[in-house]
């Protein structure tokens, strides 16, 4: 068997693992059976393990790292949430967290399916170390940036369970307001620093092959838009002490209105960023 | 108490249960004789009752009423908290206490280890214990709900109320740090802080202490409110915005209920703990009709054990008879046995020994069949007979 056909089985084994997992965690969250939603964790964990060897065998098959395709950038994204979510997960224990992270991962490796392989998301002449840096430390801090947000949107569903004073099913499914609070915070510590090394990144290059124009790209200021508030967020919490509900709420506003934004750029305005 | 009580008449196994609520006595026993009447007398002696209220205070299970009731009080659903997980532990010592005595045999140890079977079964396979049903456990589990562990948080209790004293002594137990005490009595403060290694202090030191803690627990006399919205708005921003748990217990409130609009400030007062409970309560209820069902299901296994028994010690002697004549028949017949080869004589008694199993196979399997329909007392009883078991 050839490593490509090698590729697809792992890429494909973790699409139905990962699928599989996401149907458990949902269906742990309508049970209430945190039992479920452990075993979840044991396959998505093995979803991550046949991505993890699908691109080493990407690697090996191919100079990927120089030109990768739409697929290999899709499945990276899925394979970046997966990484972030589990190490999240063996530190805090909030298995929960897990029915909102999985089906986003799924949804990466679905359009990824969807892709065809082999064709490269970057023009020739944009291909270098230095764009591969670019976007591997971009995933990895907007993906920081939506676990953070997604612990943040949580916390405001139990904190409104708490508030109305019952003590119902979803209420000791989800996890306490600190280890919430706490998964913000930590998203929040490591995803800007890599986001802003990433960015950085891309500029330098930016500046050494377009020199003028790209700053006005809509993907730009957009990205740049991101970084601001996540700079700003982590400013407020570390310097004024926000706390939270406050924190999980404009955290959660600031990811629905990201996404919104992102998806009216990519419709509407021409980008250079065209192939994401 | 077991000596006594395995000298009654009759009494061949005996276990002792004594509970905050019930004394029960568990005996297998002779048939014929009063051995019952006895025991319940002898309770009654031991507890000092007349005959009237014996009458009034005693109930009696036998079979497999009996077996069912020692189920259920060991899964703890025939408990006054009906789930709790003392009890189970309660039934062990008395077991433990009556192996020690050497007051059990075959019955009793099975019975006690289908009990234990059972009460593991209800408390895995059901919600029965899950959710807390008191108001003290209520809190801590939505302590836990906020904050996670509660390892290193500060309890501050306002009064030095009885029910505050236990949530706090619960919440020490899960880990929380340290206890602070106010109260408007500081020699009262100081005699409670004491039992907790805290802190006592006078009620004006209140706005202080309420920037340290991490949970209140208030239930004073006091007609008014004791914790305004207002001062908690005030030392917000010096908490740092740290997550609050305000319990109040107190009826008038104590503490604002407008304090709950705050951001970051989890407030229950007595009623809203009382409702949860009354809510874990039902659910517990509708639990326990799983829980019968497992009951039913363990039940079942022991009697039909016990059904199995009744011809057991017949069908072991009936062996154990044949084998003795098979023995001293080829003890006589060795004089001329030993004449023939090895391998003969290894023949014959391999065709004595079958034949001695045909012969047997027809009384043994009929024994075992009655026994599962459980009349096979006169089937027993005639075996015992034609055989000269006895």
């Amino acid at each position: 068997m050839s490593f490509v056909n090698l590729e697809m089985l792992s890429f494909n084994t973790a699409l139905v693992l990962c699928g599989a997992s996401t149907i458990g965690y949902l269906s742990s969250l309508l049970v209430k059976k945190v039992k479920l939603a452990k075993m979840s964790t044991w396959v998505l964990a093995a979803a991550f393990a046949f991505l993890t060897v699908k691109f080493f065998f990407v690697m090996v098959n191919s100079s990927w790292f120089v030109n990768p395709d739409s697929k290999d950038f899709l499945s990276l994204c899925a394979w970046a949430v997966c990484a972030v979510y589990l190490v999240l997960q063996f530190k805090t224990k909030t298995r929960v967290l897990g029915a909102f992270i999985s089906p986003l991962i799924l949804l990466f490796l679905i359009a990824a399916a969807g892709e065809e392989a082999g064709k490269s998301i970057r023009p020739q002449n944009l291909q270098s170390g230095l764009t591969a840096a670019h976007l591997f430390l971009t995933i990895f801090g907007e993906v920081l940036f939506v676990i953070a947000s997604c612990a943040g949107l949580m916390f405001i569903m139990q904190n409104r369970l708490l508030k109305s004073k019952k003590l119902s099913g979803m209420s000791r499914l989800l996890p306490s307001l600190n280890d919430l609070d706490r998964i913000n915070h930590l998203c929040l510590l490591w995803g800007f620093p890599i986001l802003s090394v990433g960015i950085i990144a891309g500029v330098i290059f930016a500046e050494m092959s377009w020199k003028t124009g790209w700053l006005t790209d809509p993907k730009i200021i957009w990205t740049f838009a991101a970084w601001m508030i996540y700079g700003f967020l982590l400013h407020q919490r570390l310097a004024i002490g926000w706390k939270g509900y406050r924190m999980a709420l404009i955290s959660g506003i600031t990811f629905i209105l990201l996404i919104v934004s992102y998806v009216g750029v990519k419709i509407c305005c021409p980008t250079l960023h065209n192939f994401i | 108490m077991l000596p006594a009580l395995r000298s009654i008449g009759g009494v061949e196994e005996v276990l002792y249960l004594s509970t905050c609520n019930r004394v029960e006595i568990l005996a297998s026993v002779a048939e014929d004789g009063n051995a019952l009447k006895e025991l319940s007398g002898f309770l009654a002696r031991n507890g000092g009752l007349n005959q009237a209220e014996a009458a009034n205070s005693f109930y009696e299970y036998r079979g497999e009423d009996a077996v069912r009731h020692i189920f259920r009080v060991a899964s703890s659903l025939d408990s006054m908290v009906m789930g709790e997980a003392q009890i189970l532990g309660q039934v062990k010592d008395a077991y433990r206490e009556a192996l020690a005595e050497y007051a059990t045999g075959v019955v009793i140890n099975r019975l006690m280890h289908c009990s234990f079977r059972a009460a593991k079964r209800v408390r895995s396979e059901t919600g029965i214990a899950v959710n807390p049903v008191s108001v003290s456990h209520a809190a801590v589990e939505l302590a836990k709900k906020i904050f996670g562990t509660l390892t290193g948080k500060i309890i501050l209790l306002i009064g030095a109320g009885e029910m505050a004293e236990l949530t706090g002594t619960q919440l020490i137990e899960k880990g929380a740090q340290s206890i602070i005490v106010a109260n408007r009595s500081l020699a009262q403060a100081e005699l409670l802080a004491e039992k907790f290694h805290g802190e006592a202090v006078a009620l004006d030191a209140l706005e202080k202490k309420l920037i340290e803690a991490d949970i209140v627990i208030s239930s004073t006399g006091a007609p008014d409110f004791i914790v305004t919205a207002d001062m908690l708005k005030k030392i917000h921003h010096r908490r740092k915005n740290r997550l609050l748990f305000l319990i109040d217990i107190a009826v008038p409130r104590d503490i604002d209920p407008d304090a709950s609009e705050l951001e970051n400030v989890y407030l229950y007062n007595i009623d809203n703990l009382q409702d949860i409970v009354d809510e874990n309560i039902n659910a517990r209820r509708k639990e326990a009709i799983k829980a019968e069902k497992i009951i039913d299901e363990e039940l079942e296994r022991f009697i039909n054990w016990q059904k199995e028994l009744e011809s057991v010690p017949t069908i072991v002697s009936l062996r154990n008879k044949a084998d003795d004549i098979v023995k001293a028949e080829i003890e006589k017949a060795s004089g001329w046995m030993n004449d023939l080869k090895k391998e003969d004589q290894e023949k014959i008694e391999i065709l004595i020994n079958s034949i001695v199993n045909k012969v047997l196979h027809s009384p043994v399997s009929v024994m075992k069949e009655e026994s599962s329909e459980f009349n096979s007392r006169d089937i027993v009883a005639a075996v015992r007979r034609l055989f000269r078991l006895d």
